[in-house]
Parts: C-alpha cells; structure tokens; sequence
C-alpha cells in the first residue's frame, strides 16, 4: 500500500514537472523493464531500445496518465507489448529477405546462460507469457488482458512454458 | 523461477540504464505539458450527443485507442511491408501514380492513373476520376462503363443495393449520374467548393455538397429540393455521414462541425490558432465518436474528442474499417502506416508505405470498403 501510495506521489511530482520524482519512478522501473524487454527479444541493444522507448512514451503521455492506475504494470504492458511487436517484425523480416545475407546484429545470439537458452526454445508470445507471469508477476487474468488473449490460452501458454523450461533447466 | 529469471545476466545493463536516463531526463526536460484547452466546445452543443462524444472518448473503446495510439509514437519496428489487412474488407490508395485497391491479404493491384476514386456503397465496385473522365470499376480492374466530362473530380458513389447514384465534380459544377453510368445530368449546385459530395446513408437520394461560402448544404437530388443548409464558414474539406445517416460531421479546417440529420449544430471543435483539425472521422460501436487529427506547427495530436498524445511531424489521416473495429492512421513524417484496434488492444505498424505502393508521394487512403 505504501508503496502503491509512494508511487502515485512520484506520478504527481512528475506530471508537475519535478525531474527527481521522473528519476524514482525510472529507477524503480527501469530494471524490470529491462529484463523484460530482453527475456522475450533475447537481444540486448533492442531491449534497451524497447525499454527506452516506453519510457519516453510515458513521458510523453504524462499529462494525460490516469494517477488511480498502477504506473509499473501499465509501462510493463508497453514493454511486452512492443517486445513481441520487435519479435515478430524480426522472424518477418526473416521471411521477405530469405536468401539474403543477415546482418550480423539479427543473428540469433550465443545463450550461455542456461535459463535464456531454456527460453529460447519458446516462442516469443509464449517467452512474454512466462515473463509476464513470473518476473512481473502479473496474474493470469491481468496478462490476457495486457496481451487480448483469452484467458485459457495464456493458462495453456503458461503450462507449456513451464514444461519446456523444467525439461531444459 | 522468478529467481532463475531474475538471475539471467543482460549484458552492459549498467550502460543500459545510464544511457536510457540521459535521454529520458534530456526529453523530460524539453517536456511541454499538454495543453488542457485545445478544444472548445460550445456550450449550447445538444446534451445528448455531447454526452456521446465524450463517453466515446473516455470509454472502451474511445480510451483503450487513445492507450494504444499513445504507444506507436516512435515505433521503430513496424513490419517492414503490407502482409495483410487487420480487418476484412479492402482498401483504396492514392498515390501519384494512380489508385491501387488492397485486398485483406495484403495483394495489391493498380488499377491506372486516376486522380480520385471511391468506392460504391457495399464495396463491389468504385468509381475513379481522370481529367476528363468519370469511370465504374470493378476491384480486380476491369472497367464497366466511362463517361467523357470535362474537369471530372471527387466522385462519391452512394444508395442501396438496387439504386445507386454517383455525384461528381465537373469544373465547379455538381452533376450526379446512375450507377449503371446512364441518366447523367446537372445535379442541384452550380458552383460549389472542391470537396467531395456525401450521400446521405438511409436516405434516398439525399446529398450534401459544400458550397464556396463554406456553408454545407444538403439536397434531395430528385427534385433538387434544399433540405438545410448551414451557415457560411471555413470552407469543408470532408463531409462525412454516419454509418446510419444520422449525423454528418463537417471538417471545415481550422475546425469541425457536427450536424444531426436535420441540420442542428451538435458539436463544433475550434482549435485555437495556428492549430488546425487535419481529418475526422466517426467511429465506435454507435458511430457516432469522433477522432480527429490536429496538427499544430511540427507536432501533431490525435483527439477523441480532447487532446491525448502528440506526435512528431504530421500525421494526416484517420480512416475506419467497414466493421468499426481498425482505424488506419497515416503518419507521412514516419513513412508509416499505423492499424490501431478500436478497442484499443491490437496495433499494427506498416513502415515504407511510399514503397508499398512504388510512389514518389505519401500515399493518401480513399477508402476502406466490405
């Protein structure tokens, strides 16, 4: 509740232009963000554009911000949302230039960290699902709505991610 | 397993997290805080429909498009071609080359160098317009019927199922023609401005045309009888029915109006100087939301009816699919094309439109059809 209430205080200050409430609302976001952004893209430098990006889109949606709403889950949402956007422009990418050399930064990267690589073997949609669930802690109910999926889907989704990672882990 | 997640190591995240504040700080500061009087609605607007507008607005779906919009600005990752449609139905595009129609899945066909076209009412043909030339196509391009006129602009092509009329500009002058290309003939205006007519939805063979003095006005075309007309102002660019026929929504820059069928004022926009409303368009459920475009120096702002985020450079056009549900905006600064879910849940950004449709220009959309 406090926290709830400490974030709501940081939102104000920043719609009033305050820089030290914008710099505590983007350290205690930033890193979840982050993390998100780069367990369902599995690319640093997009991640870090990703995140970046959300951000400035909630700069700039400031005024207009509804204060009663969380603001960690809903810049969360944005950063999922355009984590898978990135995935999938990627594997369409993939599709139209077959055949073409790929540049070196859209190579699939080396995973050495064995959760990542677990990772890997799930597709994007199913990779934000687990994300969303486990690192953002979103309920099920709260990531088909994020996502518009129903919500047996995401149950589903979760299941199978699951599987994969306790199978790979 | 959040341990496992929380663990995974991302490389430079330090230098991540530095080089991300150093911009957001430095674009925090540049911050302009939106403007909370960018619309004035008069005050005599009828309850109800102002009521309308603004549960348009800030209800699912007015607020869930806002949501979403909001996160396309700065998209950088859009799809990198038109792989298909969100929404059934099919689109016309015009560009300097010509008019294309796009199908659901993404195939297009040039159809020739036509200046302007729309599509007749349930979407089976459309009507195009080269200088001196008024022709009835069918999508896949074969023509059905031409007529010779000299000036020929702005074709609009309304009615129902068995009686279609198309209205059209030769010169200054308003002619309307049969849908079969037979009967053409002088409509119920003279000299009227350069924006395309609207057949009224639902009612037969009713027309609103913008006259020189910026006053709409509406006509039954069979007898040519003034139904209403609306006082002199800024001259329309759009005229636009309600799916239902029951509203008509006036872009008349640096403005909007709204009309109900009787021509009552409901609702009016005025964006102070130097803003000016770029396009509108109805949408929702009811159709009678409005979302509109403003454009105020090199940012731009999209509205439901008040102002919810703002742009760089210009976006120029906002068009509904046939069912409600998309809206596609052109954004001609990012060379994008952006499909947005009226309930604000799913978007789609196109990038390199210009090249989609091998155009030198930012391709305009005509319209979106069944």
């Amino acid at each position: 509740m406090r926290a709830a209430r400490d974030e709501r205080a940081r939102v104000r200050g920043a719609q009033r232009g305050s820089a030290s409430d914008l710099e505590a609302l983007f350290r205690m976001h930033w890193p979840r963000a982050l993390r998100a952004a780069y367990l369902v893209t599995h690319d640093a430098q997009a991640a870090e554009d990703i995140a970046q990006e959300s951000f400035l889109a909630a700069i700039r949606a400031l005024d207009t911000f509804d204060r009663r709403r969380p603001f960690g889950p809903w810049l969360h949402r944005i950063v999922v949302n355009r984590a898978i956007d990135w995935s999938r422009a990627r594997r369409l990418r993939s599709e139209v230039e077959l055949g073409e050399l790929v540049p070196a930064s859209e190579e699939q990267p080396e995973l050495a960290d064995e959760t990542l690589a677990a990772l890997a073997r799930l597709a994007p949609e199913h990779r934000a699902v687990v994300v969303m669930r486990y690192l953002l802690e979103f309920t099920p109910g709260e990531i088909a709505e994020a996502l518009d999926l129903p919500r047996g889907t995401v149950n589903s989704r979760l299941r199978r991610g699951l599987d994969t990672l306790a199978e790979e882990l | 397993m959040k341990r496992e997640l929380e663990r995974v190591e991302i490389p430079d995240e330090h230098g991540a997290r530095e080089r991300a504040w150093a911009v957001l700080s430095s674009a925090f500061a540049k911050r302009t805080p939106a403007s909370r009087r960018s619309l004035h609605w008069r005050p005599a607007l009828a309850l109800a429909v102002v009521l309308a507008l603004v549960a348009a607005a800030f209800s699912s779906p007015g607020k869930g498009v806002v949501d979403r919009i909001r996160k396309t600005v700065g998209i950088e990752h859009a799809a990198p071609a038109l792989f298909s449609l969100p929404s059934p139905g099919k689109l016309l595009v015009r560009t300097d080359a010509g008019v294309w129609v796009v199908q659901r899945n993404g195939s297009r066909r040039f159809l020739g160098g036509y200046r302007e076209a729309s599509w007749s009412p349930f979407g089976r043909f459309l009507v195009a317009a080269r200088t001196n030339e008024l022709a009835a196509i069918e999508p896949n391009g074969d023509v059905r019927w031409t007529l010779a006129r000299p000036g020929v602009r702005l074709p609009s092509w309304g009615g129902t199922r068995t009686d279609t009329q198309i209205a059209y500009l030769s010169g200054r002058s308003l002619r309307v023609v049969a849908g079969d290309g037979t009967g053409d003939r002088v409509g119920c205006a003279r000299r009227v401005a350069r924006v395309a007519p609207a057949w009224q939805p639902g009612a037969p063979r009713v027309l609103a045309v913008a006259a020189h003095s910026g006053s709409v006005r509406v006509y039954s075309v069979d007898t040519c009888r003034l139904l209403w007309h609306s006082k002199p102002g800024p001259v329309p660019t759009k005229l636009e029915w309600s799916s239902d026929g029951h509203r008509l929504l006036v872009l008349a820059p640096p403005g909007l109006r709204v009309y109900d069928a009787r021509g009552r004022l409901l609702a009016e926009d005025r964006p102070p100087n130097p803003a000016r409303d770029a396009d509108a368009t109805f949408v929702g459920p009811e159709n009678y939301g409005v979302v509109g475009i403003r454009v105020r120096g090199g940012q731009s702002n999209i509205f439901a009816p008040r102002t919810l985020f703002h742009a760089r450079g210009s976006l120029r056009q906002v068009t509904a699919s046939p069912d409600g549900r998309w809206l596609l905006i052109t954004w001609p600064t990012a060379n994008q094309w952006i499909f947005v879910r009226a309930d604000g849940k799913r978007i789609r950004a196109i990038s390199n439109a210009s090249s989609q449709f091998e155009s030198g220009t930012f391709p305009k959309v005509e319209g979106w059809a069944r």
